[in-house]
């Protein structure tokens, strides 16, 4: 093969691991276009090289090296003995992947099952909470109804006729007990004008004192309503008189509108 | 064949080699043993010649056999015998040991040995056993002139290149190859000689 003369030296020092690394490049790359010649030239060469392993002197290792050496192959030849696999086949037996397998499925219906049961309780819990809640309104709507048909049906309670500017204008009635509070209802009553609602005011009899407000007046779609107030700003002795009045919404500290309706307290 | 490879002189005959590594290959480690016992000394007298230091050849050598327990398969017996393999890969281990500077390169995990490509006979070579191979192997190093063999063991048991060599030695760099070359040469013809 032409051009293989100028390899040949390098060859044995090739194999030697002595080349500098521009003349190993070289050799390479002519070995690298298929040279059997060459090829087969490295090949003695190695093995005439590795022929120089006998020209240093031969020592002995120590016994521990052997020992240790013999504990490591021993562990490790017993290691891969116990599993005792077939080739090809798996280590982990079919049976074992269905139990994984079935345990997966368990696991997945048991989290979306613990979801699910989380769910209801939260609204198990809400729709408690909302009875709890409608109860105790209902409790507390009970009670003023028991306060106010106390007030109404008491004979202590003083009646007080709230008469309508307009003559012909509907008649308030408010019955006040001492210690249960005032009811104020009526009847017919025309709704305030928009943004406007109905406020309820004590008058008290000392001269040059401001009215006293009160609560709000709603009435229904049919201009009824009963109002409870059970603690009044005043006492009945003070009072001289109960007035609504149209203010605006959300209500006034003072009245800045004339009273629609009013009634001394005798 | 994987026992093809072991034949000595006589096609018919398996070398005792061979028989221990296919009993290797199953994993039989009484063969280990007996292959330790029969190559440990020229093993590590190889790493101990290339590193100087006893506690470190102990661990080469270490990795070198429990590198041929665990990839004994690995070895391609077709293409060569297995002493020359088995030095081989032991120079390499060596050889990187000592080109690695920091102690912390020089852990073991740091540095996967690399088994060498099969070391094929040539024709020439001659089924000696490993007390006379190494008597003439000796003996034909002995012969070579102080320089061819100096430069030759600069290469082989230091892993140094012609340029280093040439620097170590002081000497041009055409002289040194040379020396190299004509020693290896030489060598070689020694060992053909060997009958």
């Amino acid at each position: 093969m032409k051009n293989c003369d100028q390899f040949r030296e390098l060859i044995e020092p090739y194999a030697l691991g002595a080349l500098d690394p521009e003349d190993r490049a070289a050799l390479q790359a002519h070995l690298a276009t298929g040279c059997a010649d060459c090829a087969k030239a490295v090949e003695e060469a190695r093995w005439l090289v590795s022929q120089l392993a006998y020209a240093a002197p031969e020592a002995a290792p120590s016994d521990m090296l052997k020992g240790r050496l013999m504990q490591t192959v021993r562990a490790e030849a017993q290691s891969q003995a116990k599993p005792h696999v077939l080739p090809g086949k798996s280590a982990i037996p079919f049976w074992l992947w269905a139990g994984v397998a079935a345990l997966l499925v368990f696991s997945i219906y048991s989290a979306w099952n613990a979801r699910r049961l989380n769910n209801e309780i939260r609204q198990a819990n809400e729709r408690a909470a909302a009875l709890i809640h409608e109860r105790e309104k209902t409790e507390q709507e009970l009670a003023l109804a028991k306060r106010e048909a106390m007030i109404l049906m008491d004979p202590n309670s003083v009646k007080i006729a709230l008469k309508s500017g307009d003559a012909q204008g509907p008649q308030l009635e408010a019955k006040w007990h001492s210690q249960l509070g005032v009811v104020v209802m009526g009847e017919n009553i025309p709704m305030p004008s928009p943004h406007h609602v109905l406020q309820l005011w004590f008058i008290p009899k000392k001269a040059g004192q401001m009215p006293m407000p009160s609560m709000m007046i709603r009435p229904d779609a049919s201009g009824k309503f009963v109002l409870l107030v059970s603690n009044p700003p005043e006492s009945m002795d003070a009072t001289k008189a109960l007035a609504i009045s149209e203010e605006p919404e959300g209500g006034s500290a003072w009245p800045s509108n004339p009273p629609r309706y009013s009634g001394g307290v005798s | 064949m994987f026992l093809a490879a072991f034949t000595s002189s006589s096609p018919s005959e398996v070398s005792p080699d061979a028989t221990l590594l296919s009993r290797l290959l199953q994993k039989d480690v009484s063969a280990f043993e007996q292959l330790y016992d029969r190559h440990s000394r020229l093993v590590y007298g190889l790493v101990l010649r290339i590193l100087q230091q006893a506690s470190t050849s102990e661990e080469v050598v270490q990795d070198v056999f429990l590198q041929l327990w665990r990839n004994a398969d690995q070895y391609d017996s077709s293409r060569g015998p297995f002493v020359p393999w088995l030095c081989t890969m032991a120079r390499n281990r060596a050889l990187d040991h000592l080109r690695l500077k920091s102690e912390r390169q020089r852990r073991r995990e740091d540095i996967p040995v690399e088994l060498p490509s099969a070391v094929v006979a040539p024709e020439y070579e001659k089924a000696l056993d490993e007390k006379r191979r190494a008597e003439r192997v000796r003996a034909l190093m002995a012969s070579l002139t102080p320089q061819q063999k100096k430069a030759i063991e600069l290469a082989y048991f230091e892993g140094l290149s012609h340029s280093e060599i040439a620097a170590t030695l002081k000497e041009p760099l055409g002289t040194v190859k040379s020396w190299i070359r004509n020693g290896l040469l030489r060598l070689k013809e020694g060992l053909q000689a060997t009958t």
